[in-house]
């Protein structure tokens, strides 16, 4: 069990985390609002070569379909252009251990999950990928796709306000994500991270001589400024196959809490920043109070066997830290580990498999909120009609168009995940993969596809997913996992932005009845679609493992 | 597709016994509802008759299905297709109970709309017997004492009462002149009357009616689509779930039965909101129905139930509207005999209850005036809404002589014109009417008038002046009446948190102390024709949803503009035309009533909806423990800790009869009490969310322990 100085702990990174987003929702508010800012002397003649080169004029509104295509078109350049590094890298500069092109499978899967801010990997990088590699694909998506995420985030933000003109300019927003966030924060985090001790190197791997005499090759690179934006873009696709369980991306106490810190600030803010920028900060609170509630049953059910069963423990960091950081890794729908899943509690499965399920506890960088924002739409619409007027959200009635965008976002997500999942033990590919057929095996599979379509990317199948089936079905996956609820999201907020908004009477959404409800429909809705399939996973191999120790 | 026998308006159905409902025509009826192609516009039911039909299968035939199913468990198989085939039931009686209903409130309206003789007259005015349903839009009809009118027509000539209690309830005759509307199946009480047929048969609003309650194609409206949406949403993802759990256990080679999967499917699938659904809609109709007011759309119902601003007409809706004279104050030197007798004079030609009751004040008094003998003489001005005044110019009887004959006022009229020479005689008009109007067209006007205006209006009473000649000599009170229960209504509304607004054509002051007294805080005074439109407009800006009420061509544009415009079945044709509900009782504050049930009928399909939802969590923890029988450490999650097949059999037990438990939920409306939405919500998410997680554990536990009771541990 938890102990006392444990929950005071996990209180003061919340409270450093909250205040963090709290800021950076002020900061970003006056960035997304086009308000004038003194750093825009800074940042502006950066934007504007951004814009120069590419055409772009970031002043147009967009409509959603124009800034969902816009997206897509950029992510699949992005995509295209680390899938050709990634397959051509032998002829690439920065490549002293000279390491292979990768299979097209694999690049395959890794752009596409990159590209999508999954960052599932299918690979070990310290083994496959070049410096080049490393910093031009993986690293260059990270910011990517974590500043899409963003974008499509402020831009539904605006529609579900009313407040804007349009929906804003997708390439205004992905730049000013890029260039007045995402780069100046990892920047200090990457300094920060050096000196914990991580290395930041273009040489090639070092020979040591151990103290026991004999030599070991210290496999090194840029990983601190890798490490960093993985964590702040809730990526968490590491530079080594081990993540932050390997000492040089989280040598240390001090390192492993900047890192938890680092993943948890953007999901943190955007809640806040929703509540600025729809002019009632107390919506964005009850959207953040009801993801931390969710967050905080996650760590419960998490702690609660933590002392029958946790061999396999990363000893290094301690039980606490690696139970802490599973479950806030998949509630934050960021995906780097700094312990094995294989030996841990099938409990801390089970509360893992709840965050990225929710997807909105409170989720990845942008896209978590967006997530949320569906179940208010359904919850509103259920729950609302029963104050004997047509269900409202934020002034705007909720049409029949909105509930079913809505219920295709919420469909999807169990489909992409069982469908596969089916199809891998139904068909011959389980068995020829070595993965068992029991409660394990099972949950393997079932992690496998949901932290792909939750665009989580921690995995439980280990190096068996590299195959060509696995590799392709869970890209199309994370493709899927990722655009269809952004698409729809984006159609939802369109279709608001233009309504008449009525504040007067009618459902009050500010208040923390609101966020009791919102918190059990989320319950109730993913408990209703998933409880079987975590019955027959985590939940049984609990049931067998106390009676196992008893 | 069967044919299309018969219309609509065809043969009055044998079925004449009023509301109650014939049993075994609704048993009938439901049963052969249960055919799955009649089904196929509601996937819930349709998905549990299939699941019906396949459990069916392997109860006749148990173990073809291999390694789902088993021999041994043929009476299990028997039981729970027994009660799926009980869910498809109880799902198509609560449509047939719906109908049944809706149905009787038909027929009884369709007697009122009986094929009847009709006096149709041509252009020689020849009058011929023809049947009411051979009349068409324009045909001219006579109607005499006792004749009942066949259909919807307008008043061409002639005065007449026409007793039109069968439509509307109200007992005492209605006077009809030149212009009005009689609706079809009233009666003629007294004189005659020539009029226009203004609607096809089958057009007329009762026809209109009907149909909208006999069509099985009811439109559905946005809510009731919306609910839908999410039925099949949630549909869709358990068909997902339950084929996914099959191929898995198949797959993973764990053992479970179809029966099983089947009945834990059904019991998760909204099947008491997908039961209920349709007949939600229906009998809200059949209630709007009942009340006498048509909807031509569902939408206005539901629209209804969101409204945020309720514009009501002072007059008519608010007071009584015939205001009466009660007292005469004489201004300046005038005394209270020459007011008296000239507000005698001037309402001579008056026939509003208005102008009577300012005769019958002078009568009382005793103001009976000298030129009384010369009266008829007197040229009489109508009341205009350009100069806001009516009244009379006396013309003296010396200068002007009137041939001999003609008896009647018109003719003299006439002859008056051809005869008169303005020039010649001294005339005197005498005049009344809004204070302003008479200020304008006299001059000579009484120190203390406006004081004396004002201190009339401002405690809610209307001021009338009378001129004589030039100058002005007098104020007339006129005291409104408030209708008795308006303020207890308006409470109502405000409670509702809809805003009301009174529109009245009265002075500022006289419209401030009125709508205070009924506790209304925004009111438009000196309304104009075009004003309603104004206010909706501004209204509709501000995204509000505006419901009024109209029964003039003036009120049209803004009956059509509001979201909710309910016209009087009294009012102009453009007026029902313009409008989305017609209030055949012609009662504007009915509008209240609508709006009440437009809420009850969204907050029904909430309540059930979640209701229906919130059900599901008990039972998964009933079925879901006992589904995987190979898997007996599940056995401690088996919170309930019944048996296998009692929890099966309990949950699907409780999934069944809870649709009949709902039915009157449904039929009736989910209890309303005037309130703030939030409070309503309140009220409801306790006691269908929190009553709708924990009421299904409490039953599903008290069925299976009395099937343990009776049958013991199965």
């Amino acid at each position: 069990m938890i102990t006392a100085p444990e929950i005071a702990f996990i209180a003061i990174i919340w409270l450093i985390v909250i205040v963090v987003g709290w800021l950076l929702a002020g900061f970003m508010y006056t960035i997304y609002s086009g308000r004038k800012s003194r750093l825009d002397r800074i940042f502006s003649p950066v934007e504007r070569v951004f814009f120069r080169i590419s055409g772009v004029d970031p002043t147009k509104d967009m409509t959603w379909k124009q800034y969902f295509i816009s997206l897509l078109l950029l992510n699949s350049v992005q995509a295209a252009f680390a899938f050709l590094i990634l397959s051509y890298q032998s002829f690439l500069p920065l490549n002293p251990q000279h390491f292979p092109d990768m299979s097209w499978s694999l690049a395959l899967n890794t752009a596409l999950s990159f590209s999508a801010n999954c960052d599932l990997q299918h690979y070990a990088g310290e083994n496959s990928l070049s410096y080049f590699s490393q910093m031009m694909a993986i690293t260059f998506l990270q910011f990517t796709s974590a500043a899409s995420g963003m974008s499509v985030a402020v831009a539904i933000f605006r529609g579900f306000s009313g407040k804007f003109q349009g929906l804003g300019n997708f390439y205004s927003d992905f730049i000013k994500s890029i260039v007045r966030v995402l780069l100046p924060i990892s920047f200090i985090a990457s300094i920060v991270l050096v000196s914990t001790g991580i290395p930041q190197t273009l040489n090639g791997y070092v020979l040591a001589n151990t103290i026991s005499g004999g030599t070991e090759i210290l496999k090194v690179g840029p990983v601190a400024s890798m490490t960093s934006i993985m964590q702040l873009g809730t990526n968490g696709g590491g530079y080594f196959g081990a993540n932050s369980a390997y000492p040089f991306e989280n040598p240390n106490p001090i390192s492993n809490w900047i890192e938890v810190v680092l993943m948890m600030v953007i999901p943190t803010a955007f809640p806040f920043l929703f509540g600025r920028m729809v002019g009632n900060k107390k919506e964005g609170n009850v959207l953040l109070f009801t993801s931390y509630m969710l967050y905080a049953i996650d760590l419960a059910v998490a702690f609660i066997a933590l002392s029958s069963l946790n061999r396999g423990m990363e000893a290094r960091l301690g039980v606490f830290s690696s139970v802490f950081w599973t479950v806030t890794t998949t509630a934050f729908t960021t995906g780097s580990v700094n312990a094995s899943l294989a030996g841990m509690n099938p409990l801390v499965v089970l509360s893992a498999f709840m965050g990225m399920l929710i997807q909105a506890t409170p989720g990845g960088a942008g896209v978590g909120t967006m997530y949320m924002l569906m179940y208010v739409v359904m919850t509103v619409f259920i729950v609302g009609l029963m104050a004997g007027r047509t269900p409202e959200y934020l002034g705007s009635k909720i049409t029949p168009s909105d509930v079913k965008l809505a219920m295709v976002a919420f469909i999807s997500h169990p489909i992409i995940i069982l469908l596969p999942t089916i199809i891998v033990f139904a068909s011959g590919v389980a068995s020829s993969a070595g993965i068992g057929r029991g409660p394990i095996g099972f949950s393997e599979v079932f992690y496998e596809y949901t932290s792909a379509a939750a665009n989580n990317g921690s995995d439980f199948l280990g190096t068996a997913g590299n195959t060509v089936f696995f590799n392709v079905s869970t890209g199309i996956v994370i493709w899927l996992g990722r655009f269809i609820p952004i698409l729809v999201m984006l159609n939802i907020a369109g279709n608001m932005n233009s309504r008449i908004r009525n504040f007067e009477e009618g459902l009050k959404t500010d208040n923390i009845l609101f966020a009791a409800i919102l918190l059990f429909s989320i319950t109730i809705l993913v408990i209703l679609t998933f409880f079987p399939f975590l019955v027959i996973g985590p939940l049984l191999a609990y049931l067998e493992g106390i009676q196992n120790a008893l | 597709m069967p044919s299309d026998i018969g219309l609509s308006t065809g043969t009055p159905s044998q079925d004449t016994d009023g509301n109650r409902l014939n049993v075994k025509r609704v048993v009938k009826d439901s049963i052969l509802r249960m055919n799955p192609v009649k089904l196929a516009s509601n996937p819930v039911m349709l998905v549990v008759e299939i699941s019906f039909f396949l459990v069916s299968f392997m109860a006749i035939a148990p173990g073809t299905i291999p390694s789902v199913s088993s021999p041994s468990e043929q009476l299990f198989y028997v039981i729970v297709a027994f009660i799926l085939g009980l869910t498809v039931w109880f799902s198509t009686l609560s449509d047939s109970i719906a109908e049944a209903e809706i149905r009787a409130t038909a027929t009884s309206l369709k007697s009122l709309e009986k094929e009847v003789e009709a006096k149709k007259m041509d252009d020689q005015r020849n009058i011929a017997m023809v049947s009411s349903k051979d009349l068409r839009t324009g045909d001219i009809i006579y109607m005499e004492k006792g004749d009942s009118v066949p259909i919807d027509c307008e008043v061409l000539e002639g005065i007449a009462m026409v007793d039109e209690s069968l439509i509307t309830g109200e007992s005492s005759p209605v006077r009809k002149t030149v212009g009005d509307t009689l609706i079809g199946g009233s009666t003629i009480s007294t004189d005659s009357i020539v009029a226009r047929v203004t609607v096809n048969i089958g057009e007329s609003y009762l026809s209109k009616l009907i149909s909208i309650v006999e069509s099985s194609k009811r439109p559905k409206t946005p809510n009731e689509r919306a609910v839908s949406i999410l039925l099949l949403g949630l549909t869709v993802i358990f068909t997902v779930i339950m084929a996914s759990i099959l191929s898995l256990a198949l797959a993973l080679g764990i053992r479970i039965d179809l029966s099983v999967l089947i009945a834990l499917y059904v019991c998760l699938l909204p099947t008491t909101i997908g039961a209920l659904l349709p007949s939600i809609g229906i009998s809200g109709i059949n209630r709007m129905s009942r009340s006498r007011i048509i909807a031509k759309s569902g939408r206005a119902i539901e629209a209804a139930g969101d409204t945020d601003t309720l514009m009501l007409d002072k007059t008519g809706t608010i007071t009584f509207g015939n205001r009466v004279a009660v007292e005469l104050v004489p201004l300046g030197d005038h005394t209270a005999r020459e007011i008296g007798e000239a507000a005698f004079l001037s309402s001579w030609h008056d026939d509003t209850p208005e102008g009577r009751s300012i005769m019958s004040l002078a009568y009382k008094h005793g103001y009976i005036p000298k030129e009384f003998s010369s009266i008829d003489r007197a040229e009489s001005t109508e009341f205009s809404a350009a100069t806001r005044r009516s009244g009379l110019t006396l013309i003296d009887a010396d200068d002007f002589r009137l041939p001999k004959g003609g008896k009647d006022m018109l003719q003299r009229t006439r002859m008056r014109r051809k005869y008169l020479n303005p020039e010649s005689g001294e005339m005197l008009e005498i005049s009344k009417g809004a204070p302003d109007a008479i200020k304008e067209a006299a001059p000579e006007c009484p120190s203390g008038f406006d004081e004396a205006v004002v201190s009339i209006s401002s405690v809610g009473d209307t001021a009338m002046a009378i001129s004589v000649g030039e100058s002005i000599v007098g104020l007339i009170r006129l005291k409104d009446t408030l209708k008795p229960g308006i303020r207890e209504k308006i409470e109502a509304v405000k409670a509702m948190g809809i805003r009301p607004v009174m529109i009245t054509g009265d002075q500022p002051d006289t419209a401030r102390t009125i709508a205070s007294e009924v506790g209304i805080e925004d009111f438009v005074s000196q309304a104009k024709p075009e004003t309603k439109l104004e206010v909706v407009k501004k209204e509709q800006s501000l995204g509000r949803i505006t419901a009024m009420i109209g029964d003039g061509s003036n009120d049209a544009p803004a009956l059509a503009a509001a979201e909710v415009g309910l016209s009087m079945a009294s009012g102009t044709m453009a007026a029902k035309e313009a409008a989305n509900l017609v209030d055949l009782e012609s009662n504007p504050a009915k509008i209240i009533d609508v709006v009440v049930l437009g809420k009850q009928l969204l907050m029904t399909r909430g309540a059930i909806t979640t209701f229906s939802i919130a059900n599901d969590i008990a039972k998964y923890f009933a079925i879901v423990p006992v589904l995987f029988v190979a898997l007996p450490d599940l056995g401690k999650i088996n919170i309930l800790g019944l048996g296998p097949h009692v929890a099966v059999i309990s949950a699907l037990i409780f999934n069944a009869i809870i649709i009949p438990a709902m039915i009157p939920l449904a039929t009736r409306g989910a209890s309303f009490k005037p309130m703030k939405a939030m409070s309503i919500f309140l009220r409801n998410i306790i006691t269908y969310g929190a009553g709708g997680v924990l009421l299904p554990f409490a039953g599903i536990e008290l069925i299976g322990l009395t099937i343990r009771f009776f049958v013991g541990g199965v």
